[in-house]
């Protein structure tokens, strides 16, 4: 940055000042009043308009809300309202326009690996797991209260598998049964 | 200025850029429109190498009070009427953007350019099939036909 004529900034003036602002202001005027958007909101295909703008237009067509600019479909929970800094006024240019639909705020992930399997630092935390154990085991073992779905027939596949499932819990049981035991 | 309500206010807006930077072929004479806003008449000149070069058409559009969430109505005016298959002798023009596709981001720049589009595409001069009982029949203003939009070819 040693040369005095590269100028910082976003881009380099090519032309007036006026011009300059012009464009400036045309990047950010609503595609319906063709005005500078007002309670802005940008729909999901990213285009800008005023929400009152927007919200006429979505009632004229209430069966078909599609963008003005690109035919997309749009809806009012799908518009994000854009907030300047300088927006600070807080006048309703319509009393029969609904507000804006507000921001969605997600809060960000935490990037801490898997917090429910702590099993390397803070002990073994399936202690919910095992008290419940018992009951789940007779009620589905011995089959109070509803009936349950009739077994496949014999022979078809589904058997088969329900068969070899079967097998498969009852010895992953029995070596759980065994490990609490021992343990 | 700031009395005027939006539909006026985006037609001043759309005068002085249609004025300032016109379409290729298109000329509307500012002054002439700046006395009503609510009709104005748009001079279009068929564009080169095509079917309509050298020909001069008028296009009158008049718009209602809930412009721009309501279309304009666009005639052909004048003595030159252009023979195409979606224009009537009336000067009536099937264009879907002209009512079921109607967009509040559309301008008079933009029908424009879909008007002088739509003629440069024509490879044949002739007018629509139904025209003789169509003219006969319709309603002075165009949006109030029940068009039937099947030709996306011209």
């Amino acid at each position: 940055m040693s040369t005095a004529e590269e100028q910082p900034g976003p881009s380099k003036p090519s032309g007036s000042a006026t011009d300059e602002k012009e464009r400036d202001d045309r990047t950010f005027e609503c595609n319906i009043c063709l005005d500078t958007a007002k309670d802005a909101v940008v729909s999901m295909c990213g285009h800008l308009f005023c929400w009152p703008c927007l919200h006429k237009w979505l009632e004229t067509r209430p069966t078909r809300q599609v963008c003005p600019v690109c035919k997309a479909a749009i809806s009012k929970d799908k518009v994000i309202p854009l907030y300047g800094r300088g927006a600070t006024k807080q006048e309703d240019p319509r009393n029969n326009v609904p507000p804006r639909p507000a921001g969605q705020r997600t809060e960000p992930e935490t990037s801490t690996g898997f917090p429910g399997f702590g099993f390397g630092d803070g002990g073994f935390h399936m202690s919910f797991g095992i008290g419940a154990f018992p009951f789940g085991f007779f009620t589905s073992t011995f089959n109070f209260g509803e009936t349950r779905p009739s077994p496949a027939p014999r022979g078809t596949p589904q058997f088969e598998e329900e068969q070899f499932l079967s097998k498969v819990f009852l010895w992953v049981a029995l070596l759980f049964i065994c490990w609490l035991v021992l343990a | 200025m700031a009395a005027m309500s939006p539909s006026k206010r985006r037609l001043q807006r759309e005068l002085m850029s249609l004025v300032r930077e016109p379409p290729p072929g298109v000329f509307v004479d500012g002054d002439e429109v700046g006395q009503n806003l609510t009709q104005w008449i748009v001079h279009m000149e068929g564009a080169k190498g095509t079917l309509y070069e050298g020909e001069q058409f008028q296009l009158q559009f008049k718009f209602s009070s809930k412009y721009p969430f309501d279309s304009p109505e666009v005639t052909f005016i004048g003595g030159n009427i252009p023979v195409h298959p979606h224009v009537y002798s009336n000067g009536h023009i099937c264009l879907s953007i002209l009512t079921d596709d109607w967009s509040p981001a559309l301008s008079v720049q933009s029908v424009c350019l879909s008007i002088v589009s739509m003629l440069s595409s024509c490879k044949e001069k002739k007018r629509p099939p139904d025209n003789s009982f169509y003219v006969k029949t319709c309603n002075k203003n165009p949006k109030k036909t029940k068009w039937s939009y099947h030709d996306d070819s011209v």
